[in-house]
């Protein structure tokens, strides 16, 4: 662990059950780099929400020390909406799983790019059900044998990033889990952009589906905000299909619009905005 | 004096507007009324139909003989003439040839006159709610064409004891504004969306969000973010989308926020009868979800009650962060109720105090500790699982503040009839003038000693409600050792009769 981080408010003081050496540690990492910079930006830990699927990820919760929600296997998303619905001046940052986001809160994550909530999900994709001990997931790729499915996963991977895009998502990012300062950068773009935001960051599974790993070298950042159209962006999404060994993997904010977001368009929540209050402090 | 009488057309015809204009009269007079609505699952065709009872004492139900038929097609007198009294009137389309969409209108009007009301009061009644000289026109010659029947018209309109009109969804959704409620959250499912549709109507004047996410995971789920705001939250679904639910209801029970369930049934299995009714979803409502915890079952009786009822499920939810569901169902929600308004006292629902942005707030779906982070200990789980046990005892010390059963009728009687819900009406006006009593069971969960208290000094037991296996009887068998083998069970999709079921009532305590 980075020493700056150590007695950081953000750390909780929970012993930390993932693997010796897993990528969530710096996953972890990358997270508090991103807040601690939007603390200096002039956010308060108090602006902050979490909430967490259930997997190997949503440890994570336990680990930092905001409010928040450790909601139930794949939810994160209507429990986050949830948060901005009650208080919409709180700056919420749910994470999921793969496994999460893409197999059971699949249609959530459909829904939140047309919605355009603001606020953020962050999904570690490691393509596998680690905590469950390694069956294969949406973006397994194919050939994946676990002992769920000893004769190898038959289908193609999703293109998460790709569906996100056709579902109205207005900011999507990638990032590498090995790299924990250029990670914090993409979050800290992703919290601050108006609208939903989703960062998938890849990440090995040190245990199962070791196929998969080791793709740092085909990996390469693509610079700037992701201002670019639609097209463009299906282009960059399309290089890594989850699938093969080939390809170049781009990583960056590949797209990113300023669209009206879900509250912009609520009276109720405008309102709310004004007042710098939630639901719960309104007299009536 | 009871009048039964049926309106029927095809869906699209407007067969609601005949009952609502006539009811609206009737009430502004000082009348009771009960207006029963049965339509199947389409948009336009098919065959709806109203039974607008109408009494001089309060009402609560409809009866099966009719005295009159008024129908907008051709269908209804065939399907209905047989249900008609020898002296039962008809009117019919036939009626009025020619007349286009304001034949409902027409036979409004017409049936204003035969009830022997003043046309003043009508022509009234039909501007406030139209206001264009086709609707004016044609309630007048609906009431010029036809005499006198009966001589409603006498009886002065009521000044002191203003009677009003009230469907169970509304009943619902002024519990939740007297409650102060800041959201509802729902997807749309018969028979519970008329309370999303009136709340969504004024959401922006009368300062709360009405949102319909993508399905019932998400509608849920985001009550569960939202309460965790300090929002007050009110979900509604039916059967179905209340089985999606579950999940969460269990999360409910683990992360103690405040939430309050509105669940009007239908009957199933699957997708079941959609637009009918039944009391078939007890059993889910008073343990749907994995796990243990405390929750409060409430079923209202009548739309008077529903309006008490969410009040107190808002007040007991917000007070004990407990999740509280409120079981309704077709009958109840959809039938409008007519009773004399008394001023109600109205619970003020406490707000959340610790909220996720004054301090660290944490809520975990895992077992937890005081701090909110994930925990296997034996001995934290152990102390979680004795704090909701503990959080229901308490519950149930303060529902005994509230009005778990309600008793009536002759409360000597050695009889005892156990009821509860959308049956609750049928069952108050069948025991008229018989020699029993009825206590209505408003608290499923937590369950009134009183019950086992009113059984012990009966001498005859007989259950009624509206499912297939009783569920009430198993409940309250569970809970005092006593099994009811005396039963009147209704489950076509249909409620209770008034008339009928005063029969097979009267003929139980004979026997």
């Amino acid at each position: 662990m980075d020493k700056k981080l150590r007695g950081d408010v953000l750390d909780t003081g929970q012993e930390k059950t993932w693997c010796p050496g897993c990528p969530n540690y710096t996953i972890l990492d990358a997270v508090k780099l991103s807040l601690n910079n939007l603390f200096k930006k002039g956010f308060k830990r108090n602006d902050f929400s979490i909430v967490s699927g259930i997997g190997c990820h949503g440890k994570i919760f336990d680990y930092l020390n905001l409010s928040g929600v450790y909601s139930l296997h794949g939810r994160p998303l209507p429990t986050a909406m949830g948060i901005r619905l009650g208080n919409p001046n709180l700056k919420v940052i749910a994470f999921e799983g793969d496994g999460d986001a893409y197999s059971e809160g699949m249609s959530h994550f459909i829904h939140a790019g047309r919605y355009n909530f603001d606020m953020t999900l962050i999904v570690h994709n490691n393509q596998s059900f680690s905590l469950t001990t390694g069956q294969a997931t949406p973006s397994s790729q194919r050939g994946y044998k676990s002992r769920a499915e000893p004769l190898g996963k038959f289908e193609i991977p999703i293109n998460p990033l790709r569906l996100a895009l056709a579902s109205g998502v207005s900011f999507i990012a990638r990032a590498n889990a090995r790299d924990p300062k250029q990670t914090a950068k993409i979050i800290e773009k992703a919290i601050q952009h108006k609208g939903f935001s989703f960062v998938e960051i890849i990440q090995d599974c040190i245990i199962f589906n070791l196929d998969a790993n080791n793709k740092e070298e085909r990996m390469f950042l693509v610079p700037g905000n992701g201002k670019r159209s639609k097209e463009e962006a299906s282009k960059l999404i399309e290089m890594y299909d989850y699938d093969s060994k080939k390809g170049r993997i781009p990583l960056g904010v590949l797209f990113s619009e300023r669209r009206k977001t879900f509250e912009e368009q609520w009276p109720q929540l405008q309102e709310l905005q004004r007042k710098n209050k939630g639901w719960a402090e309104i007299k009536k | 004096m009871r009048l039964n009488i049926l309106i029927g057309g095809r869906a699209g015809q407007g067969v609601n507007r005949v009952s609502e204009i006539v009811s609206k009269i009737l009430v502004d007079k000082g009348y009771f009324v009960f207006n029963y609505r049965d339509y199947p699952s389409l948009i336009r065709g098919g065959h709806n139909f109203n039974i607008l009872s109408i009494s001089d004492e309060e009402i609560y139900s409809f009866e099966s003989k009719l005295d009159g038929v008024i129908a907008l097609d051709t269908k209804t007198l065939g399907i209905h003439k047989k249900s008609l009294k020898k002296d039962g009137f008809t009117l019919s389309r036939n009626d009025f040839p020619g007349m286009g969409i304001n034949l409902n209108i027409a036979l409004a009007g017409a049936l204003t006159k035969i009830l022997g009301v003043e046309k003043r009061i009508l022509l009234n009644e039909v501007k406030k709610k139209f206001n264009n000289d086709a609707s004016i026109g044609a309630a007048k010659q609906g009431f010029d064409k036809f005499e006198r029947r009966y001589s409603l018209g006498k009886k002065e309109s009521a000044r002191k004891n203003r009677t009003i009109l009230m469907s169970g969804s509304e009943g619902i959704a002024k519990g939740f504004l007297d409650s102060k409620a800041d959201l509802y959250i729902a997807y749309p499912m018969t028979p519970a969306t008329p309370v999303m549709h009136l709340l969504a109507k004024e959401q922006v004047r009368n300062k709360l969000l009405v949102f319909q996410p993508e399905n019932e995971l998400a509608v849920i789920n985001s009550a569960i973010g939202a309460s965790f705001t300090g929002a007050k939250v009110m979900v509604g679904t039916s059967g179905g989308g209340y089985d999606l639910m579950t999940e969460s209801l269990s999360m409910q029970g683990v992360a103690e926020v405040p939430l309050v369930v509105y669940l009007a049934s239908r009957p199933g299995p699957g997708t079941g009868v959609p637009t009918y009714s039944t009391q078939a979803d007890l059993d889910i409502a008073l343990r749907g979800g994995h796990g243990e915890f405390p929750r409060i079952v409430i079923a209202p009786g009548t739309a008077e009650q529903a309006r008490r009822v969410t009040n107190e499920a808002f007040y007991l939810s917000q007070k004990f962060n407990a999740l509280s569901i409120i079981l309704s169902d077709k009958h109840m929600a959809e039938s409008e109720y007519s009773f004399v308004q008394k001023k109600e006292k109205v619970l003020l629902v406490p707000s959340t105090k610790d909220l996720p942005w004054k301090k660290v707030l944490r809520v975990n779906s895992y077992e937890h500790d005081g701090y909110g982070n994930t925990t296997e200990d034996p001995s934290i789980v152990e102390k979680a699982a004795n704090g909701r046990l503990k959080k229901y005892a308490k519950i149930k010390r303060e529902v005994k503040k509230l009005e778990m059963v309600k008793l009536y009728g002759n409360k000597k009687s050695k009889n005892l009839v156990l009821g509860w819900g959308s049956s609750t009406g049928a069952i108050i006006d069948a025991i008229e003038g018989l020699d029993v009593k009825f206590l209505q069971v408003v608290y499923m969960k937590p369950l009134s000693d009183k019950i086992k208290e009113e059984m012990s000094k009966s001498e005859k037991v007989l259950l009624v409600e509206a499912n297939v296996t009783g569920q009430l009887g198993r409940l309250v068998r569970e809970k005092t050792g006593i099994k009811i083998d005396k039963k009147i069970l209704k489950y076509d999709g249909r409620p209770f009769e008034k008339d009928k079921l005063k029969e097979e009532i009267a003929r139980w305590i004979k026997n």
